[in-house]
């Protein structure tokens, strides 16, 4: 079963989309800020995507995305990032720090699946 | 409703709050970016949580809110009063949208509705005006003709960048993900980007595909599939039977060897090789530009390919932009929290009750065994059952400092409405208390500080000439104070007219015309039911709701509230209220055969209660005069007095007073038992627990027994007083 590790702050979020990904037979792990997320990397966890939020308080999604690429283990992951139409200039930079790609907030089950299928090996 | 919609719930209501408090900061500092961020943040989160719920009522709402605060926060626009009115607006409709989420409406009534087109009207305000439609033109394609060409198949052409796999792609996901949106007819992989073996960076990308697709998809939906390395790679994307001259554009523009890739699309069946040779001549004319129109219109991806250039350089400049305000934003570092449903401590708080009336039975038949190692242990056990105890209440411990801030708004709105200057100053927010108490003193603090704001303070003018600062302001301050939670609520107005309560009492007859009063008793008829000074009523104060009904609700909580005032100089009401309502530190007495709790946190001492004293009420304790209270009597228990009785010194706010009892028991962990409703009116009793004997022993309402004492105290001082009186006359 392949896992994939969400990291968001808001708990609405964490929770509607790791039901959609427990229905379509994804194993997840949740973090709610990036800091929490990155210990769990560097502690080595067991991961084929990682989908984060790019604004949260503490370390944003950018920063973490570009620290996960540091270690060795997960330098050619798949990176998604949830950003919104509002946010466009972030892709550049998002994408700069090495995500691979994004998924539009909000996203129905299928645009989010469809996405994951894509980036998934 | 599901759990995902009342987490949202909550959520939205704390990230409403967030932006709320965001909006008033605003106002004291517009330069403030960090807080701005903070809004936006607030806002973009509501937004977002609420379009996952699927809730578009408030979704495209909040969509509206957060354009305005983009451009707040590109600095496009400039924080103004009434910026910051409509937003405070907005988000008085947003928290009225929650409601109707809440209660299960699938779309809000119509003048709810009605009131946020307003403001979406007014909000407009502060955004650009929209840009007309751009329409999309389709273009129609004839068919080429000439030659058997493969011609309702899409045709891709693309070369990744260098850099795809370093950002976790693989191009074989793309082609794989093609896949699924229909049949890919033809594949051709053109490695002609790699480099000698020595030269190669095995992290990078060389390859390009040359594809040939059959779907049903439209051309925005291929390029989705794209999407992710659209800036890192080169994509042509040409529509079924595109017209030969597209192909000889892609020819000439694309890296590799004219005659090779010429050569590709033919075999993967894109042109026919007439077509091929045309276009190669094509390519070699002088002036490629004057040839194209001979050929039709413009071709149509070369506009795309335009605009999202266009679209690439906007975004380079805008995240030159972000990098620049992220220097800037917050690292607050926000504590780590766990959401828990409050039943659920609740229970566990029952639990924890039963398990220390549990523990008491044991220790009871620890004792009565004699055996001092079971003692030992059980002494430990209960000590334990303590700490358990104490963490347990603190889990629901909460700040008052929330409750608190939400009077900021109601300050700024209500001293604006009524035209006075007014400040809040808010201390002791960090002081915690119950979470239920937390959330059933909202009511009664917003009903005494609207009346500090609409009664207390009075207008700029009046104060100058009262030699007092212009601005007025009001006081929220908490504060712990043996075993009780004291809330304050203090204004510098103009303090309560005492002539005027009078004159009102008794025109309303609550006090017989003539009778002597002191001042705090003066004071004290505001509590009576139906009293209100105001002369004119406003929309304020005047709902119907009086003073009585405020301290009926504190006392609900098991607390009181007491007011002091000085005329000209201020009014202050003081809360007092019990830390927890379950379980206490209880001092267990007896009179008797019967048992009472008295709250430890009021005990201050034990004294014996000499002989001689027997028919007075009062002792004198170091000097002081200390009233007491006989509970004998009090309760008309049967029996004898012993020949040594007992006095626990009590105090609550501030007073002293003694309770005189048979029998002094010791510590006792009290979990409290309400009393069922028929025993409501009882004064003098706040509760009852179960001992470790399994009897029943009654919890004492010390405030109300004080009350009681100092009552009767103060009328026998009055009547001495009118004694005096009549003799001097």
């Amino acid at each position: 079963m392949k896992t994939i590790f969400l990291v968001d702050d808001s708990a609405t979020i964490l929770l509607s989309i790791s039901n959609i990904l427990a229905k379509a037979g994804y194993a997840t792990e949740k973090a709610s800020n990036a800091e929490e997320a990155l210990r769990k990397f560097q502690a080595g966890v067991k991961v084929d995507l990682l989908i984060t939020d790019l604004n949260m308080p503490g370390m944003n999604g950018i920063e973490l995305i570009k620290e996960v690429r540091k270690l060795p283990a997960y330098k050619f992951i798949p990176i998604l990032f949830l950003t919104t139409e509002s946010q466009q200039s972030r892709k550049v930079e998002a994408k700069a720090a090495g995500a691979s790609g994004w998924i539009v907030k909000p996203a129905t089950a299928d645009d989010l699946l469809n996405t994951i299928k894509l980036v998934l090996r | 409703m599901d759990e995902l919609t009342s987490v949202f719930i909550q959520e939205g209501r704390e990230q409403l709050q967030a932006l709320e408090s965001g909006l008033l900061q605003l106002e004291q500092n517009p330069e403030d970016h960090d807080n701005i961020n903070g809004i936006f943040r607030a806002a973009h989160t509501i937004k977002g949580a609420s379009g996952v719920i699927e809730c578009h009522f408030i979704e495209s709402f909040m969509h509206k809110v957060e354009n305005v605060l983009d451009r707040l926060r590109n600095a496009e626009i400039g924080v103004s009063a009434e910026l910051t009115g409509v937003l405070l607006r907005a988000c008085d409709h947003l928290a009225q949208l929650m409601d109707v989420l809440e209660s299960g409406a699938t779309e809000p009534e119509p003048f709810v509705l009605a009131a946020g087109e307003r403001l979406i009207g007014e909000l407009a305000a502060y955004l650009p005006t929209a840009p007309t439609g751009i329409v999309e033109a389709e273009s129609e394609v004839e068919a080429s003709g000439g030659g058997v060409v493969n011609t309702d198949s899409w045709h891709i052409s693309v070369r990744f960048g260098p850099h795809m796999l370093r950002g976790g792609m693989d191009p074989l996901s793309f082609i794989r993900f093609l896949g699924s949106l229909g049949e890919i007819v033809a594949i051709e992989t053109l490695a002609d980007g790699m480099p000698d073996a020595a030269e190669m960076d095995p992290e990078a990308c060389y390859l390009g595909f040359e594809i040939r697709l059959q779907t049903r998809a439209g051309k925005a939906d291929i390029e989705r599939v794209f999407d992710f390395c659209s800036d890192d790679c080169d994509l042509r994307i040409l529509p079924p039977n595109s017209k030969f001259a597209e192909y000889v554009k892609l020819i000439r523009e694309l890296p590799e060897d004219d005659m090779r890739l010429g050569e590709i699309l033919v075999r993967c069946g894109a042109i026919t090789e007439a077509e091929l040779e045309a276009g190669l001549k094509l390519q070699h004319a002088p002036a490629p530009d004057a040839s194209l129109p001979s050929l039709g219109d413009p071709p149509k991806p070369l506009g795309e390919i335009l605009v999202e250039n266009k679209v690439i350089q906007k975004e380079v400049i805008d995240a030159a932009v972000t990098k620049q305000t992220q220097v800037n934003e917050k690292k607050a570092v926000e504590a780590r929290l766990i959401r828990v449903q409050a039943d659920k401590l609740d229970q566990l708080i029952d639990l924890v009750g039963e398990l220390v009336i549990a523990g008491a039975s044991t220790n009871l038949l620890a004792q009565r065994s004699g055996q001092g190692e079971l003692v030992e242990s059980t002494s430990i056990l209960s000590r334990l059952v303590e700490d358990i105890r104490d963490s347990a209440l603190q889990l629901r411990m909460v700040q008052i400092g929330e409750t608190f801030n939400r009077f900021n708004r109601v300050v700024r709105d209500v001293s604006r409405e009524l035209g006075k200057e007014i400040d809040l100053q808010i201390s002791g927010g960090e002081t915690e208390l119950d979470k239920s108490v937390v959330e059933k003193i909202g009511d009664p603090l917003m009903h005494l500080v609207r009346n500090s704001i609409d009664h207390g303070i009075e207008a700029g003018d009046l104060r100058e000439s009262r030699g007092k600062p212009r601005r007025g302001t009001v006081v929220l301050n908490a504060f712990h104070d043996s075993g009780s939670i004291v809330i304050e609520v203090g204004d510098d107005g103009g303090g309560l007219p005492r002539d005027k309560i009078l004159h009102k009492a008794i025109d309303k007859g609550l006090v017989p015309a003539g009778q002597n009063l002191s001042d705090q008793e003066i004071i004290n008829l505001i509590w009576e039911p139906g009293f209100s000074t105001a002369e004119q009523v406003t929309n304020l104060s005047g709902r119907g709701v009086g003073m009585d009904v405020v301290r009926k609700n504190i006392q609900n909580l098991r607390g009181n509230c007491d007011v002091s005032s000085e005329e000209g100089k201020g009014t202050t009401f003081t809360i007092r209220l019990p830390l927890t309502l379950a379980i206490i530190d209880g001092f267990l007495v007896s009179v008797g055969k019967s048992s009472y709790v008295i709250p430890l946190d009021m005990v201050i001492e034990c004294i014996e209660l000499r002989e001689g004293g027997a028919d007075r009420d009062y002792l004198n304790l170091r000097g002081e005069v200390l009233p007491f209270v006989r509970l004998r009597d009090m309760f008309d228990i049967a029996g004898r007095r012993p020949a040594r009785e007992n006095v626990v010194v009590v105090q609550y706010a501030g007073q002293k007073a003694g309770i005189v009892v048979d029998q002094l028991m010791g510590e006792f962990q009290t979990v409290i038992k309400p009393l069922s409703s028929i025993f409501r009116h009882l004064r003098g009793i706040g509760g009852s627990t179960i001992l470790g004997s399994g009897e029943v022993a009654l919890i004492l309402d010390v405030p109300t027994l004080i009350q009681r004492n100092i009552a009767s105290g103060n009328q026998l001082q009055q009547a001495r007083r009118l004694q005096l009186g009549n003799t001097s006359l």
